[in-house]
C-alpha cells in the first residue's frame, strides 16, 4: 500500500496524488496537519515535516513531487 | 481604535484577541501562503527564536493576493511544502491584506504607517518593482500592502512603531526590536 503524507493547501501534494491516481496506483493520504500521529510517523520517516512524502514500505521514501523518483520507488 | 481592539483567527480556526498580546513587542507580517522558496520565513523564525523569551511575538498572516512566484527566486524551484512553513510562531487564517476585502487589522496597520518606498539596495527591490509594474500596477499606488513579507513593528503598549517593506530582511529589524524589548 502506498502512503502519501501531506498537508492541506499543498499544490505539490496534490500533484503527487494526481500522478499516482493517473498511474492507477492505490494510495492512502495521511494529513500531518490534522493528525499528530501521522505527523510523528512522517517526522520519523523523513526527519522533517516537509511534504509530500511518498512511501511504500515505510522505510524508503520520496520527498517532494519527483515523478522519476516516485516511479523508481513504485518499481521497488 | 488600536491594535488590541482586533480579533483574528488562528490557522486552527480559534478566535484570538490581539489584546492577549498586551505587554509584548509584536511583529505582524503578511506571509506567503504558497510553498517553495520563502527565505524570509527562515529569517523571521531566527528572530523569534532569538527574542521570544525576551517578549517578542511574531504574528504571521498568510495571504495569496500576490503572485504565486516570489520575485527573484525562479531558479529555486522546490517541489515540497512544509508543515507550518517550518516556523513555530503563530500563523493565522489565510485572508486578504489589501483592497476592499482586506482584514481590518491590515487596513488599520497600513493607515497607521504609510508606504515610504522600497529599499533600493535590497537584491529583490528591482525585480519586485518590475513584477509589480507588470502584474499589479495598481498595487504600487497608495499605502496598501505591496507584497508578501511586509512587517509592522508594535511596541509593548500597542503603538505601531514602524513598517518594513519586503525589501527589509528580518535580520535587519533586530536592532529595532531590541530597542523596544
Amino acid at each position: 500500500m502506498v502512503t502519501v503524507y501531506s498537508i492541506t493547501n499543498c499544490p505539490w501534494c496534490d500533484k503527487t496524488k494526481k500522478y499516482l491516481a493517473s498511474k492507477g496506483v492505490e494510495f492512502e493520504v495521511r494529513n500531518i496537519e490534522e493528525n499528530e500521529d501521522f505527523a510523528k510517523e512522517c517526522l520519523q520517516l523523513s526527519g522533517d515535516t516537509m511534504v509530500p512524502v511518498t512511501t511504500v514500505d515505510g522505510k524508503n521514501f520520496v520527498l517532494g513531487f519527483d515523478k522519476a523518483k516516485i516511479d523508481e520507488l513504485l518499481a521497488g | 481604535m488600536g491594535v488590541y481592539d482586533f480579533t483574528v483567527k488562528t490557522n486552527k480556526g480559534v478566535e484570538k484577541s490581539l489584546a492577549d498580546y498586551k505587554g509584548k513587542v509584536l511583529l505582524i507580517v503578511n506571509t506567503a501562503s504558497k510553498c517553495g522558496f520563502t527565505p524570509q520565513f527562515e529569517g523571521l523564525q531566527k528572530l523569534y527564536t532569538q527574542y521570544k523569551d525576551k517578549g517578542l511575538e511574531i504574528l504571521g498572516f498568510p495571504c495569496n493576493q500576490f503572485a504565486e512566484q516570489d520575485p527573484g527566486s525562479a531558479e529555486e524551484i522546490q517541489t515540497f511544502c512544509k508543515l507550518n512553513y517550518g516556523v513555530t510562531f503563530q500563523i493565522f487564517e489565510k485572508g486578504d491584506v489589501r483592497g476592499e476585502n482586506a482584514q481590518p487589522l491590515f487596513k488599520y496597520l497600513t493607515a497607521q504607517k504609510k508606504f515610504e518606498g522600497f529599499n533600493k539596495n535590497h537584491p529583490i527591490a528591482e525585480k519586485l518593482e518590475e513584477a509589480l509594474k507588470a502584474n499589479f500596477p495598481e498595487y504600487l499606488e497608495g499605502d496598501g500592502i505591496k507584497w508578501n513579507f511586509t512587517k509592522f513593528l508594535i511596541d509593548k503598549e500597542g503603538n505601531v512603531i514602524k513598517r518594513f517593506e519586503p525589501t527589509t530582511d528580518p535580520a535587519d529589524i533586530a536592532p529595532e526590536i531590541e530597542k523596544l524589548l
